[in-house]
């Protein structure tokens, strides 16, 4: 009998004024000691299983049918009391912000000593014993020492095997962990993963692992729960389900994914995103229809029942789906398409550095000065993508801001097009805005949520001498929202009206307005769901063949780097510490960081 | 206490300390703009012009004004803030004595606002989401729009004229004296023995410090509130919660402690603006303090008076600031560095 | 999480600020005694039913209609001198409106201009600004607005200057740290990546994104400097004694109100009346802009 059993549970909310199910129909199991994996993208509704778990659901969601039964009770029936009793006993949690999930002002020692009292532990020598095994178990160096400090002398990846170790220490039947480890740096995250997979394999503990990185779960699961639109739409094996999805979702899921090996084929896109809330009203039917490639009518006005199609494997689906859904693959052998940089370099960067020296704090402590950027050295040739990778403290940033020229060097030339556009920025704006441009990381941030999207794509247009007049910008602006794939209507919206995956288009549209020889673009897509970053991915392949336009490509993905760029830069502590050819550096890495970061990748 | 947070108090201490030179700048050149001539209305009707030109070279009247600057603040440093035109007493004295009546007052403000503001500020946050809430609110709001002087002026109608309950003018009845002791005038009754006149003075001192405190409350309360609303959202609110911790332990161990954090630095400005208040509250109850003699003093034009109350007043808030800094550093675990 | 984001981004937008503003009671309670208050302010001499200085020795110190000494035609009362109280008070509201209006918009000019510089280009302006409001907090603002105006002598445009210069810091800190919020919004990088000078990129990215803080405070303020204003006629260093204002209303009548209470109740109420219409009207735009309040 398994631990924990969902059946066909549904949740309920008002959006727009109507009634919509935020969770529909839902039905997973975990058993004792298994590891299963709940899969899908951000809205599809992974997080709001485990609240509903712990019954704690944002205000005006409420459970609207099913059961969820746990250890033989069902959690829904159960008086509220009896549920937050199970809560950190028998059920406990894993968060998605390790940093923030500890509280700042207690020591981490306090906060064990309440979560160990909590369980029943009487003594406080006896819980300060069990807290620094408890440490121990998770490989945190010096344990007792630990137990005095707070959390915001610890690291992420510190912090994360804490708040791990609280979870285990208390033997629960169950653990949920939601997103644990997206916070965290590559290298830790496999770490931290590996942690975890050592610690439930020596328990009974069943674990729910709630991700977004189909990969990742593949690798550490038993079994995979794919989620759409708050819908199973497949579980199964995690290697079958992987190697052979049954779902079209599941299928465009792996073909959206660009590998880490094998050959590099284009990126089975889909169109459009995901619907949000208010939107699931309108789907009486297979929420998927609108986007799926292979639907027909009825798909879209019938709902579809999750039907057993071998041992141990659901899917949600009407045959005939099943049936043409090998559409879905990849399509296309990039080899060859990218340029090598032997052309003479349209960017040339040689021993860029910065350190940052200034600062006192309100007390007036002098900081530490950080080296940022140590003696930087690339080029890049006209049409080629060249990849910057690293783990967050890098500099790959710092990098980017010192091309663009909001920060200024201590040392090193930046050479674009044969002007030298080294000095501050007043003396130098002129050349780069025309020659170098940045799309930066979060356009939630880097577009003024006050302006239209037609304004905000010509922004540059506004200071030119002369001055452009407004039909001008328009005929521009429409333009840009061409070349980057944005209906002509959003050019009178503002960018809260439209989609997250859009809104980078139109950040990639405003940066493209000077027709620049470079662009820089940082963590473009590090914060997009698998198959929009898929659609801007290949944009921008379109955008190298169409305009012969040079990338400097920031991004902790590896697999994303192989796909977009022929050659790569590994970046750490400020140091470039190897650099060429990406599918040489991938297969024979040199380096031991870069072999331990090839190592993490799932 | 470790080394590191008594270094950081020291830096603290540090800091306050090029402030208070500038702030004797600060107080010195304004009065310098007033139009009205110090000399002239020091001396008697039937002065002569030599009398006068004497006594400005007697008074350094004649030399630079930084120079002029350096002799006062050397004067101040010594305790000698010169003396009194009106009085014809040395302004350290007149100081010295009504210094601790506005001290005792202001405390027991501090006191009250703290004693009303924080469990306030609770109340308030355990409405949220309830009809009740609007109506605390508006409550709040209304509170907000009266200043301490209106307090002092509406307690005293309510509790004075209305009911007859309590005491408005001065700190004890006119015909009770008690020996001046320390100067602190609770102290001074505890010190003689005499019980009835230190409830007296406690009765008289409850309207103004209420007047005091109430202008304070609302702040306090709605910042309270609002970082407890901030707080609440904080993940580790919401772990605390999935580890199963009571509601009740939520709230008053994980939220309260840090909530409290921003509340604590708000509260140091706001004590140092009731300081200031005191000024109105005191002369509206006839009470023997600071602000008393400043308000004097400015009705006068009694320059040497005003300028060494203005000092006196700002090194009250800045001593008040760097105390509510230091119980702040001390609180607060995230000022210490990550080792 | 994305859940409420998708709701957010559906009723969040769309709407114009104003009337979304005008939604909120507290701003229409709020500017309604506002607009109340500026008729009687401009139209004090057609609806005032006396001269507010004119007195009647034999009428002093009655008490308004519905008390026992009432005089007929004497709606409020009168004070000791028999000056009808509603004609002062009526006339009082065009000191305390004068001196909010002209305060505010001086305070915010001084303190968003340094708080714009301080909070955009940081480092040592930031530091010599920061340190400025530090020296200024440090006086208490009744004691510092006092000796500003022995030094400067009494009139209303004093009592303005010296409110500016007292109250710019308040503007100032407050603005300050929503600058260095906004500030590390990329897309004020952005502009400078479009060729944007400093200046354009402060009035056009940073500034629009403070407005609303801006506009909050200058109410606020408002009724700070009403208060202000009202300290100091009551200690009589404000306006000349030929106009009538609140604060020396309340101190003619402090010294009679067991004659005649609401000759000190009236004008209390007044200043009330009007600094609560200011923090509504305050209030209730912080809470139209403030879209984490809106959720709660």
């Amino acid at each position: 009998m398994s631990l924990l059993a969902l059946k066909d549970v549904s949740v309920a909310t008002e959006a727009s004024g109507r009634r919509v199910d935020v969770l529909r129909d839902v039905s997973l199991a975990v058993g004792r000691g298994e590891l299963v994996g709940v899969v899908g993208e951000s809205g599809a509704g992974k997080s709001m299983v485990g609240r509903l778990i712990a019954s704690m659901l944002p205000k005006g969601f409420a459970p609207s049918g099913g059961s969820v039964t746990f250890l033989g009770r069902d959690l829904l029936a159960m008086p509220p009391r009896e549920r937050t009793g199970l809560l950190g006993d028998a059920i406990a949690f894993v968060p998605q912000h390790p940093m923030t999930s500890l509280n700042p002002v207690l020591s981490l020692g306090a906060q064990f000593d309440e979560h160990l009292k909590r369980l029943g532990q009487d003594g406080k020598a006896a819980r300060r014993e069990r807290a620094v095994a408890a440490l121990d178990s998770v490989h945190l160096p010096r344990p007792a020492d630990l137990l005095g400090r707070f959390p915001h002398q610890l690291s992420g990846g510190q912090c994360q095997r804490a708040l791990i170790a609280m979870a285990f220490a208390g033997k629960p039947d169950l653990i949920i962990a939601d997103e644990p480890t997206t916070a965290l740096d590559v290298i830790t995250q496999a770490r931290v993963m590996e942690l975890i997979d050592e610690l439930q394999r020596d328990s009974e503990t069943g674990l729910l692992f709630i991700t977004h990185d189909l990969r990742l779960a593949a690798q550490h699961c038993q079994r995979i729960a794919v989620m759409y639109a708050g819908e199973i739409v497949e579980t199964g094996p995690a290697a079958a389900l992987l190697g052979d999805p049954l779902h079209p979702y599941t299928r465009s899921l792996v073909a959206a994914n660009p590998g880490i090996d094998g050959p590099v084929r284009r990126l089975a896109a889909l169109p459009d995103h995901m619907p949000g809330l208010s939107g699931f009203a309108d789907l009486p039917g297979c929420r998927f229809a609108p986007r799926c490639p292979v639907r027909d009518e009825a798909c879209a006005a019938a709902r579809t029942a999750l039907t057993e199609v071998a041992p141990g494997r659901f899917v949600r689906s009407a045959g005939a789906c099943r049936e043409r859904s090998s559409l879905l693959a990849g399509q296309g052998d990039l080899a060859g398409a990218a340029v090598r940089g032997e052309a003479a370099p349209i960017l040339s960067v040689g021993g860029l550095g910065k350190t940052f020296r200034s600062g006192r704090d309100w007390l007036g402590r002098r900081r530490a000065p950080v080296v940022a950027v140590d003696e930087v050295s690339l080029d890049i040739a006209p049409g080629e993508f060249v990849g910057l990778v690293g783990e967050s403290g890098s500099g790959k940033s710092t990098v980017a801001r010192l091309l663009l020229g909001l920060e200024t060097p201590d040392s090193g030339r930046i050479v674009v097009d044969g002007q030298d556009i080294t000095g501050p920025f007043q003396r130098t704006a002129k050349q780069r805005i025309a020659l170098i441009q940045m799309i930066f990381q979060d356009p939630q941030s880097a577009l003024n949520p006050r302006q239209r999207i037609g304004r905000l794509v010509t922004q540059s247009m506004e200071v030119r001498r002369p001055p452009a007049r407004w039909p001008e910008r328009l005929e521009r602006a429409r333009d840009l929202l061409g070349q980057t794939g944005l209906p002509q209507d959003t050019i009178g919206r503002y960018p809260v009206q439209v989609s997250g995956g859009q809104r980078q288009r139109v950040n990639i549209a405003r940066a493209l307005c000077t027709a620049p020889r470079v662009l820089v673009a940082d963590e473009i897509v590090s914060g997009l769901d698998v198959s929009v970053q898929a659609q801007i991915l290949n944009l921008l392949l379109d955008m190298r063949a169409q305009m012969q336009i040079s990338m400097l490509f920031i991004s902790h993905d590896l697999s994303v780097v192989r796909y977009l760029c022929s050659r790569v830069a590994i970046m750490n502590r400020g140091r470039i510490v190897e650099q060429g050819p990406t599918e040489e550096v991938f297969r024979a890495p040199q380096h031991d960081y870069t072999k331990a970061l090839l190592a993490a990748v799932p | 206490m470790s080394g590191e947070i008594l270094s950081i108090i020291l830096r603290r201490i540090a800091v306050a300390i090029p402030l208070m030179l500038l702030v004797s700048v600060l107080v010195f050149i304004v009065l310098r703009l007033i139009p009205a001539d110090p000399v002239a209305m020091s001396m008697p009707p039937n002065a002569t012009n030599e009398d006068i030109e004497a006594l400005r070279r007697e008074m350094g009247l004649h030399l630079p004004i930084m120079h002029q600057y350096g002799i006062w603040l050397g004067h101040i440093l010594e305790g000698d803030l010169g003396r009194s035109i009106a009085f014809g007493q040395p302004v350290s004295k007149l100081i010295g004595e009504s210094l601790p009546a506005t001290i005792e007052l202001a405390a027991f403000g501090a006191l009250f606002a703290t004693a009303i503001g924080l469990p306030g500020g609770i109340l308030l946050f355990r409405l949220r989401g309830r009809p009740s809430e609007q109506a605390v609110d508006v409550g709040s709001t209304l509170m907000m729009s009266i200043p301490e002087f209106l307090w002092a002026l509406f307690l005293i109608l309510v509790f004075g004229v209305a009911l007859n309950l309590l005491p408005f003018a001065g700190r004890l009845p006119p015909d009770m004296t008690i020996p001046r002791l320390t100067g602190f005038l609770l102290l001074d009754c505890l010190l003689t023995g005499n019980l009835t006149a230190f409830l007296e003075a406690i009765r008289h001192m409850l309207l103004p410090a209420l007047a005091l405190a109430l202008g304070t409350v609302p702040l306090i309360m709605r910042l309270l509130r609002s970082s407890l609303l901030d707080v609440i959202g904080e993940d580790y609110v919401t772990m605390a919660r999935l580890r199963g911790v009571p509601e009740r332990r939520v709230i008053n161990r994980h939220a309260l402690r840090n909530a409290l954090l921003p509340t604590l630095s708000l509260m140091g400005v706001q004590f140092g603006f009731l300081f200031g208040g005191t000024l109105l509250v005191e002369v509206i109850y006839s009470y023997p303090g600071l602000g008393n003699l400043m308000v004097e003093a400015v009705r006068n034009t009694d320059l040497p008076i005003i300028q060494g109350a203005a000092l006196i007043f700002a090194l009250a808030v800045l001593t008040i600031n760097l105390a509510v800094d230091v119980v702040y550093i001390v609180v607060n675990p995230k000022l210490r560095r990550a080792r | 999480m994305s859940a409420e984001i998708a709701i957010g981004a559906a009723t969040g937008t769309g709407e114009r600020p104003l009337r979304r503003a005008l939604r909120s009671g507290r701003v229409v309670v709020g500017g309604s005694i506002l607009l109340v208050l500026l008729f009687c302010a401009i139209a004090a001499p057609l609806i005032a039913p006396y001269d507010p200085n004119e007195q009647d020795l034999l009428n002093a110190l009655k008490g308004p209609f519905w008390s026992d000494n009432a005089e007929p035609g004497f709606w409020l009362g009168t004070d000791n001198l028999g000056r009808d109280t509603l004609s002062r008070l009526i006339y009082g509201t065009r000191v305390a409106l004068f001196v909010a209006v002209c305060a505010s918009v001086g305070t915010m000019l001084v303190g968003t201009t340094l708080a714009l510089l301080a909070g955009y280009f940081g480092g040592v302006i930031d530091w010599l600004i920061s340190r400025a409001v530090d020296l200024w907090m440090s006086f208490p603002p009744v004691v510092l607005s006092l000796i500003l105006i022995v030094g400067f002598g009494v009139g209303i445009g004093n009592v303005i200057l010296a409110i500016v210069l007292v109250d710019w810091t308040r503007f100032c800190r407050v603005v300050r740290s929503e600058v260095l919020v906004i500030r590390r919004q990329n897309y004020v990088d952005a502009a400078r990546l479009s060729g944007f000078s400093h200046l354009r990129t402060m009035v056009r990215e940073v500034l629009p994104a403070a407005a609303p803080l801006i506009i909050t405070l200058m109410s606020l303020e408002m009724g700070i400097a009403v208060i202000v204003e009202a300290i100091l006629s009551f200690v009589g260093m404000s306006v000349e004694a030929s106009i009538p204002a609140w604060g020396v209303m309340i101190a003619d009548a402090r010294n009679y109100m067991y004659q005649s209470a609401w000759g000190l109740i009236l004008p209390i109420l007044a200043i009330v009346t009007t600094v609560l219409a200011f923090n509504l009207l305050g209030d209730g735009l912080r809470r139209t802009f403030d879209a984490r309040l809106q959720q709660h």
